[in-house]
């Protein structure tokens, strides 16, 4: 059985969680490391993460709480490349696009590598086969570009288009 | 002290944000043993986080913060937080630096090994804490191939390096080369700082080209180029000195331990990278700078047999390169002289003629001695062996005994061997035999005249298997067996042959008897003589017929005439001559009265013949016994003369000599202790003819083999130049004997003349099929 510790949400929520659950973000276990175990009676201040995101962010550490730790070459070739995202995780990032954000957000400060991939595999996912038009309506972005300015590019992409 | 840590600040604002994280790292530096809070620990990674990920940084140049405010598409900010980060480095590095100068010898170590503790503890953390830069920003900078950037804990190295380390090596250095010195000395010395100063020096060893990798070029210049070069001096000073005021062996111990010591050093505190270059120049000083006087030593311990001295010796010299080569030679000079001059020792001790076991043992000495040397002291190295080899083969075959040729090694390796084997009074043990016969195949092997010593093996062997009288059966095969594994099949085929002989003659006596039980009543068969026949192959035996006539009595006359029929009858065409010098009998001497069991009397057919006459006549005049058995004077005389001297007989007059007119009678009053007596007893002028004749036979036996083995070469060859045929005859007779070139020469001359060679165009020889 693993030992507990307890985090601290910016909103000054305490959520108590196992330390090898904790130590899936590598600031913490870093953290863990540098402190000494003497600290770990006090809850770990988490000041760029709400409750619901951090338990979200919980949510997912305690799934793959014994993931193998991911190797050097795989983080450059077959996981970059491919967008596949295992089932328990596509469920998992059925989300609200504020909530999405916010996980990415989080994975990205709290260091958790294979949880950032995640979610901007999510993202990806959501921009492929879409136009430019349709991807501006689906994460509500204003188009700023004029109408020189779009053409200009089109024709600079033009041996990318799909045809 | 303890810095409170102010309130996180805005994370746009550069100029906040380096003076909240400076406090951060500076609390770090300087009191990281109070220990750091995870409010701080947290504030400061968030501050490095927010200000990465801030839209975009205010642009500050004021107040010694570095600010950037150049901005591209996709920029990633952390630029200025590395730069201020390196600034700060830089400050803090040369405040150290400053205070180093206060600092001497084993205080500066102190020092030094103090603040590279601090400094590279508070770099793992603050390398942690800005890790959402290195992750980011400097990995962006490294992946695009900027030079000088580094991960935050590299930085703190690199500046160490070229702020502190730079300045500052040498004078810690110097303390270090202080301290060991005085470890040399014998005084205790805090070896773990030095440890310390090692694991720092390797550690700022990066690689350039790519920063996740070490490499030992820092340590390697700054720490072990200037320790072997005080290593050297140190012991070139010590060594000099030290042979200057004591002995060679001294030094050789002294240098022994400081080489032990300078090994051990490396385990201690050294790192592992200094072992072969350390050994290497601490042998150069201590081995091949003295190896001449070492060298010029060996002899004096030869002399006086110092075994440890020789082995200290021997591993000193031979870690250095051809260290030993010298030796080797000085060595086989030295086995030689002593062999030489233990033979000479024997030789001068020796009444007459040297006893066969004498010589051997002497040539024996030696060797076990060296050889133990060998073993012991040199290893028992294959080039050491080599040289004991060639020494003692050398003195086997060429001093003082052999003075007229290397032959008579050989002969007296024969006879001692024929001592042991035979049968003699003081039984020799099963163990020491087969130990005794061990150590003749060592003088063996070193032997050049082989085919000497198988002929006077065959000879002796012959006569004890014709007298039966071998001291053991097992001892006689297993010396044939080492005899063929040394020198093959063909050397011992005619002595295994001559065990055949042996043996079938048993089965054929046993034949004879039971053809002879069924052809003789019983009462003939009392009255016959009860006889043993040995039937030895001519070509096999070393044996020829007596050159004098010889009568042989009447009662075995009839006896082997007999026999002849029986074996004429089963092997037609064959021929037996009997060598009746080589035959004996047991005569029962009823005539005597004075004792109740008659005496039987041992002696050789030349005796028998003489004595059986005395059946017919009281007195017998010398001329008739002469006449009667037909014998040469000569062959006669001796042994007529052992009946004489043993009392058996008695000369009339008394004391007359063995001549016509003087008569002999038969000694009714003989008395002997025993009831047997031997009378057959070997005749000196006798074994010395053998001995001429063997060695006669020898020269005529080598002729042979050289041409059969000219022959032999030319057969295969066909054409010759004269040159190499001579070498190839050599190098085929060898293992035999060593043939000079004049005979092979001669030889080949006598070929021609038989014509079964020719003689070419241009020093070519032809073979005449």
């Amino acid at each position: 059985m693993s030992t507990q510790i307890k985090l601290q949400s910016s909103d000054n929520v305490e959520i108590a969680v196992d330390r090898d659950v904790a130590e899936r973000s590598i600031l913490i276990k870093n953290m863990m490391e540098d402190l000494g175990d003497g600290i770990m009676a006090e809850a770990i201040p988490i000041p760029n993460v709400n409750e619901p995101v951090l338990r979200k962010v919980i949510e997912w550490c305690v799934q793959h709480r014994s993931d193998p730790p991911s190797s050097a070459d795989e983080d450059t070739d077959s996981r970059k490349k491919t967008t596949d995202i295992d089932e328990w995780d596509q469920k998992f990032m059925q989300v609200d696009q504020e909530m999405l954000f916010e996980i990415i957000l989080a994975a990205n400060y709290l260091d958790i590598k294979p949880l950032l991939d995640v979610g901007c595999k999510t993202v990806a996912n959501m921009i492929k086969g879409k136009s430019p038009e349709e991807i501006r309506k689906t994460f509500n972005i204003q188009n700023d570009f004029t109408p020189e300015e779009e053409d200009q590019i089109r024709r600079e992409n033009e041996w990318a288009e799909d045809r | 002290m303890t810095i409170t840590m102010p309130p996180p600040p805005n994370k746009d604002d550069l100029v906040a944000t380096w003076s909240f994280l400076e406090i951060g790292v500076e609390r770090i530096m300087r009191n990281l043993r109070e220990g750091v809070d995870m409010g701080t620990y947290m504030g400061i990674y968030t501050a490095v986080h927010n200000f990465c990920t801030s839209q975009k940084a205010v642009g500050a140049s004021h107040g010694g913060i570095i600010g950037t405010s150049s901005h591209r598409g996709a920029h990633l900010l952390g630029e200025d937080l590395y730069k201020n980060l390196k600034l700060y480095l830089f400050k803090h590095l040369s405040a150290i630096l400053e205070q180093s100068k206060t600092h001497e010898d084993e205080a500066l170590l102190s020092f030094y090994i103090r603040e590279w503790n601090r400094y590279t503890t508070a770099a793992k953390y603050t390398n942690h804490l800005f890790r959402y830069l290195n992750r980011h920003w400097v990995k962006r900078e490294i992946d695009e191939g900027k030079k000088d950037i580094y991960d935050v804990y590299t930085l703190h190295l690199v500046q160490w390096r070229e702020v502190l380390f730079k300045d500052i090596t040498e004078k810690v250095m110097a303390a270090v080369l202080k301290m060991v010195e005085k470890q040399r000395n014998g005084e205790t010395i805090e070896q773990a700082q030095i440890k310390s100063i090692v694991d720092s020096f390797v550690s700022l060893g990066l690689d350039e080209t790519d920063s996740t990798k070490s490499t030992l070029d820092v340590y390697r210049f700054h720490f072990e180029k200037p320790f072997l070069t005080a290593t050297r001096t140190y012991y070139e000073n010590e060594s000099s000195q030290f042979v200057a005021e004591n002995s060679v062996v001294e030094y050789m111990k002294k240098a022994e331990t400081r080489l032990e010591e300078e090994k051990d050093r490396v385990g201690l505190y050294l790192h592992p990278d200094i072992m072969s270059p350390l050994m290497k120049n601490c042998l150069e000083v201590l081995v091949t700078g003295h190896s001449p006087l070492l060298r010029d030593e060996f002899q004096v311990l030869l002399d006086n047999d110092r075994q440890e001295d020789l082995a200290r010796m021997y591993r000193l010299l031979n870690r250095i390169v051809d260290g030993l080569d010298p030796l080797r030679s000085r060595f086989e000079h030295h086995v030689r002289k002593c062999g030489l001059a233990n033979v000479e020792k024997v030789a001068a001790g020796a009444e007459k003629e040297l006893e066969p076991k004498t010589y051997v043992d002497a040539l024996l000495e030696v060797h076990t001695q060296y050889q133990k040397l060998v073993d012991d002291a040199f290893n028992g190295e294959s080039e050491f062996v080599r040289s004991l080899d060639n020494a003692c083969k050398e003195f086997v075959n060429r001093n003082k005994v052999c003075k007229t040729g290397s032959t008579h090694s050989p002969e007296l390796l024969a006879k001692y061997t024929d001592s042991l084997l035979k049968k003699s009074a003081k039984s020799v043990e099963e163990a020491d035999l087969e130990a005794s016969l061990g150590q003749i195949m060592t003088v063996f092997k070193y032997i050049e005249d082989k085919d000497v010593f198988q002929k006077f093996y065959s000879r002796t062997l012959a006569k004890r298997l014709v007298h039966a009288n071998s001291a053991s059966e097992d001892a006689e095969t297993n010396m044939i067996s080492k005899l063929k594994e040394a020198c093959g099949y063909e050397y011992t085929n005619k002595l295994q042959r001559m065990f055949q002989d042996i043996q079938i003659s048993k089965d054929l006596n046993s034949n004879y008897k039971d053809w002879q039980s069924k052809l003789l009543d019983d009462e003939d068969l009392k009255k016959a003589v009860d006889p043993h026949y040995q039937i030895l192959g001519t070509g096999f035996w070393p044996l020829q017929p007596a050159n004098t006539n010889f009568a042989a009595p009447a009662e075995i006359v009839k006896t082997y005439k007999r026999f002849e029929s029986f074996y004429f009858d089963k092997h037609s065409g064959r021929k037996l001559t009997w060598l009746w010098q080589l035959c004996k009998g047991e005569l029962k001497a009823n005539y005597i009265k004075n004792t109740k069991i008659p005496y039987t009397l041992m002696v050789s057919t030349y005796q028998m013949a003489i004595l059986l006459l005395f059946n017919d006549q009281e007195e017998i005049p010398y001329e008739e016994l002469l006449a009667a058995t037909m014998l040469n004077a000569e062959v006669f005389d001796p042994y007529l003369g052992v009946l004489v001297k043993y009392k058996v007989l008695n000369a009339i007059p008394e004391d007359a000599k063995a001549e016509p007119g003087t008569r002999y009678a038969l000694n009714y009053n003989f008395k002997s202790k025993k009831v047997k007596v031997n009378l057959n007893i070997a005749i000196k002028s006798e074994s010395k003819q053998e001995v001429e004749d063997t060695h006669k036979t020898i020269e005529e036996d080598r002729k042979l083999l050289m041409q059969s083995a000219i022959v032999r070469i030319m057969k295969s060859r066909k054409k010759m130049k004269h040159v190499q045929l001579v070498q190839e005859t050599i190098s085929q007779i060898k293992s035999r004997f060593t043939p000079k070139i004049p005979d092979i020469k001669k030889s080949i001359d006598q070929l021609i003349e038989k014509e079964y060679l020719e003689r070419l165009e241009g020093e070519e020889l032809g073979y005449v099929a």
